[in-house]
């Protein structure tokens, strides 16, 4: 029975499915019943998690009339897409800038998404990647706009225009693509590729450039990566947190994908796919350095990140790929902890017995991290941790992820795009530790503890032992990526 | 295991100290000094128990860490890395003791001064280039916080400047060992040194600049110098010892473990660039300290010019030079350890460094100026103590080789006579400074700090063998090897 067995090995996504239309069911009857919703969200995690633990163990290849490919490479990626729904599931749970009566719509919209996500790195098949990708966009844009603040609404509508019009431009690509080579289906489009003349071959190098343009967005890659700051700063930070990875995890997944396709076109994509890697990450650090609000300056970190991963994809090389999944896994942990730790500070509840909006006493200033080693040391030196570890330093999973897709540079011939991402990482160096030092170093007014949720101390904690732990047994990661490859 | 209990042992101290409730600054102290205390007699063990004739590397271990990458934790010393071991044991618990004068955050302060102590003494254990990286940078983020949070001056500035650079330097050796692993796809520094010398002239010496600009910062050879007097001087007392001491080290060991074993060719390529490198920071170094005010900003230029004989040294490649220029990394490191610990009990007891504010403290303070005349004469290169020695070797040993660099590098020994007398005479002769009139004299505490320092000073300069007969064996292993 072919569809059963397609079934089985899609039930992760099956179960996430359920959970999410289960969780918007459930919060339109039953408003503010917090605990149902929390119950029904972790109850279908865990499930999900337990079923693709089992599914692994089945053997890989096309489901569904090779719309999807269950391979070794969307294993991957549907564990770094479960993960990040988990890690940012615990920071929805106590986020004061999402209503609380909109806390079970959210945590069904991020199922949701975690669904696309998933189904992004599995697209075998243009209209799949097009599917996957409008419904972790459709997610996305409900999401950013949940805060109650106007910042919240116009980054979600700014968000949606440049996502829409990325989406046309994408979609007119793929049709350019289906005009010549008469299929959707990745492996029939590699195949007609080989076979075609001079000038369908132009006609596909365009419609792989817009095609690619789609996929950028969704990276933010430049030039498509001008949507970010402004829905990063907006956007509620557990979602600017689930933004920051999961579609950027996902988007390189599809972007792997959709170059196998494209195979034959690579050649003449490569010397512009390399150029703007190394504008991609000067850009996100050069700008970073000068921000001073933190989302607006993670927002550029992650541009910058960005770039990075990007040198794993463009060497077009094992090295590269294995290089971009271990760097993959390391953003995962440190870039989520260090969102988990910037909105357990910005979010810092008014003391009691006081009115104050839900933000008066943190703040999204750089200023709010002034002090903060001597108000909540653990939070301090994890965050610390995590800055560290995007910084690149040893013993890190960020170094480890970082020493690989440099050396893949380096393997692949392309000094300059090894240079380049050298001088970049000491210029992010500074902003960086620049949270570091107001952390640690600076002057600070002598204030009370700060009270750090349950829930966001969990993030944090699974965050640090997992950047701590894979910088000091990395042949563990290594080991693990072998196996599924 | 001797060498995994040496990384150990501070690392547990560190994890020790962590746990120790921040208000227990007695036993957070007594952790500290017990740890690094227990890391010196390990040392002194290492050193005791080392086979100085043998060129081979001791106490070897040989772990896989990270198998799918060739990396192992590969540890050992050998006559180039045995004396910085025990330089770095010494070093780390003197200034562990200087340290009981930090009066706020002790619990931090002791967590990351035992975390740089495992950086340190990795790196100069380290035999696996990757681990040696890991290490080098292991050192960078304690040292960040330690100059950042007890420094004085601005200190804010400095430690990010030191920060920046050292990072910029290291970045670059990354990129040297990257291309150097896709080259010998190993990253052992034994199997590399054999590796490395086959290698094309071209790629040895874009190699060998790498690593350079790495080393370089850190040594720091002109015109990369300019964080060291800031680090130097806003850094607290125990932590410029470290700086000075240690740090700096780690730069010049590098050349020596990692430049010259694996890229021969390019190192005598490089050589006279390195002798006028060495000349200009011999030349340089002297001539900016003397025209300084501040103590310890003397002492830091002082510290360029004196590491300037080490690059010296190294250019020459003869048995005399090199020797020269690992015994002046060694004595460097226990002169302006010395140094440092006494512009510290200074400043503690006058809050100021301006040399002029000072006079006559020969009549009120004697065992501190006993202390001073002797680590200043040293430093000057006065014979019979130990700064001669490593300085005349580097001399010696170089003049044959590039006879007008070392003729003009004497002009840095004028200079450094001219400075050192002056500290001398303003500090400690001349009219006594009512203000400072009864100044109290050098405590036991500190004198245990300094004293033993001392006595190395003093030993050294009238019996070098001491510790030459600890590298010699390495250092012409090093010189066949690399004159092939």
């Amino acid at each position: 029975m072919m569809l059963g067995d397609d079934l089985l090995r899609w039930a992760p996504e099956l179960w996430l499915s359920a959970g999410a239309l289960l969780l918007l069911l459930a919060s339109v009857t039953t408003r503010r019943a917090r605990h149902v919703t929390s119950l029904i969200f972790w109850a279908t995690w865990c499930i999900a998690a337990g079923s693709l633990w089992f599914v692994q163990l089945l053997p890989h290849g096309a489901a569904f009339s090779h719309l999807i490919l269950l391979d070794s490479l969307s294993s991957v990626f549907r564990w770094l897409a479960l993960g990040s729904v988990g890690l940012v599931g615990l920071l929805l749970a106590r986020a004061s800038d999402v209503d609380p009566a909109w806390r079970g719509e959210a945590l069904g919209l991020l199922l949701m998404v975690g669904v696309g996500l998933m189904l992004m790195a599995e697209a075998n098949h243009l209209l799949m990647a097009y599917l996957s990708m409008e419904l972790v966009s459709l997610g996305s844009y409900c999401l950013v706009g949940l805060s109650r603040d106007a910042r919240s609404s116009e980054a979600a509508l700014k968000y949606f225009l440049f996502g829409a019009l990325v989406s046309g431009i994408m979609l007119f690509g793929m049709s350019l693509l289906f005009g010549a080579t008469g299929t959707l289906s990745f492996a029939e489009i590699w195949n007609a590729l080989a076979r075609l003349n001079e000038l369908s071959v132009r006609v596909c190098v365009l419609a792989a450039a817009l095609l690619l343009a789609g996929l950028a967005f969704k990276i933010s890659m430049v030039p498509f990566h001008l949507w970010t700051p402004d829905a990063y700063e907006g956007a509620p930070i557990a979602v600017t947190a689930l933004l920051s990875v999961g579609p950027k995890a996902a988007g390189l997944a599809l972007v792997l994908r959709v170059m196998v396709a494209l195979g034959p076109m690579w050649e003449r994509l490569a010397p512009t796919m390399v150029l703007l890697t190394i504008v991609t990450m000067t850009l996100g650090n050069v700008v970073a350095v000068s921000q001073r609000n933190i989302k607006r300056m993670l927002a550029y970190s992650t541009i910058a990140q960005a770039g990075y991963l990007l040198i794993g994809f463009v060497v077009n090389s094992n090295v590269g790929l294995e290089a971009l999944l271990v760097y993959l896994v390391a953003y995962l942990f440190m870039n989520l902890g260090a969102f988990a730790c910037v909105q357990a500070v910005c979010q810092e509840p008014a003391p009691a017995g006081e009115e104050a909006a839900p933000q008066a006493v943190g703040g999204e200033s750089l200023e709010a991290f002034r002090g903060l080693s001597r108000r909540a040391p653990a939070l301090a030196a994890s965050l610390a941790v995590f800055l560290l570890s995007l910084a690149g330093l040893p013993p890190l999973a960020g170094f480890i992820g970082k020493f690989l897709l440099f050396g893949a540079a380096v393997e692949a011939h392309h000094p300059f795009l090894a240079l380049a991402a050298v001088l970049n990482s000491a210029v992010a160096l500074a902003y960086y530790v620049n949270i570091i030092r107001l952390m640690y170093v600076a002057e600070a007014p002598e204030s009370a503890p700060m009270p750090v949720a349950l829930s966001i101390r969990a993030a944090v904690a699974i965050c640090a032992a997992a950047t701590i732990g894979l910088g000091l047994w990395p042949h563990l990661l290594l080991e693990w990526l072998s196996h599924l490859a | 295991m001797i060498l995994s209990a040496l990384l150990l042992l501070p690392f547990l101290g560190f994890i020790g100290v962590l746990l120790m409730p921040k208000t227990s600054v007695r036993s957070i102290r007594r952790i500290a000094t017990v740890i690094t205390g227990l890391t010196l007699i390990l040392g002194v063990s290492l050193a005791a128990t080392f086979q100085p004739h043998l060129t081979t590397i001791q106490f070897e271990e040989r772990l896989a860490w990270i198998p799918q990458l060739g990396v192992f934790y590969h540890v050992g010393v050998d006559g180039l890395s045995i004396t910085m071991v025990l330089l770095t044991t010494l070093l780390a618990f003197l200034a562990c003791l200087a340290s009981w004068s930090i009066m706020e955050r002790q619990k931090e302060y002791f967590a990351l001064y035992l975390l740089l102590e495992v950086g340190m003494l990795g790196t100069f254990v380290a035999l696996d280039l990757f681990l040696f990286y890991v290490f080098w940078e292991v050192v960078l983020v304690p040292m960040y916080f330690l100059i950042g949070i007890w420094g004085g001056g601005r200190r804010e500035y400095s430690a990010f400047k030191f920060f920046v650079y050292t990072l910029a330097g290291s970045l670059v050796m990354l990129l040297g060992i990257l291309t150097l692993y896709f080259q010998a796809h190993t990253f052992d520094l034994t199997m590399l040194a054999v590796v490395g010398p086959s290698l094309d002239l071209r790629l040895q010496q874009f190699l060998f600049l790498a690593f350079f600009l790495g080393f370089a910062i850190k040594v720091p050879v002109f015109p990369f110098h300019t964080w060291l007097p800031d680090a130097h001087v806003d850094a607290p007392t125990p932590v410029s010892v470290l700086l000075a001491g240690v740090l700096l080290k780690m730069g010049s060991y590098g050349f020596l473990r990692i430049s010259y074993p694996l890229f021969p060719h390019a190192a005598q390529w490089f050589a006279p660039a390195m002798a006028t490198l060495g000349v200009i920071n011999i030349v340089y170094g002297g001539f900016v300290a003397m025209a300084q005010t501040d103590f310890k900003r003397l002492v830091a230029y002082s510290s360029v010019s004196h590491m300037g004989f080490v690059l010296l040294g190294l250019s020459s490649l003869t048995p005399e030079g090199m020797n020269g220029a690992l015994l002046q990394m060694f004595t460097h490191g226990t002169i302006t350890g010395g140094m440092f610990l006494l512009v510290g009990v200074l400043y503690d007891r006058t809050h100021t460094r301006q040399l002029d504010a000072f006079g006559g403290l020969g009549a009120v303070v004697p065992r501190y100026t006993a202390c001073l005349y002797v680590f200043g004469l040293a430093s000057l290169g006065l014979p019979g103590l130990s700064g001669f020695v490593g300085e005349f070797l580097s001399l010696a040993g170089t003049f044959g080789v590039w006879p007008w660099q070392t003729a003009v590098s004497v002009l840095g020994i004028v200079a450094a006579a001219a400075y050192m007398l002056t500290v001398l005479q303003r500090v400690l002769l001349g009219p006594v400074n009512p203000r400072w009139a009864h100044m109290p004299d050098m405590t036991v505490r500190e004198l245990i700090s300094v004293v033993p320092l001392f006595v190395l000073v003093v030993l050294v300069g009238v019996y070098p063998l001491f510790v030459l007969s600890l590298q010699d064996a390495g250092i012409h292993a090093l010189i066949r090897h690399v004159l092939g």
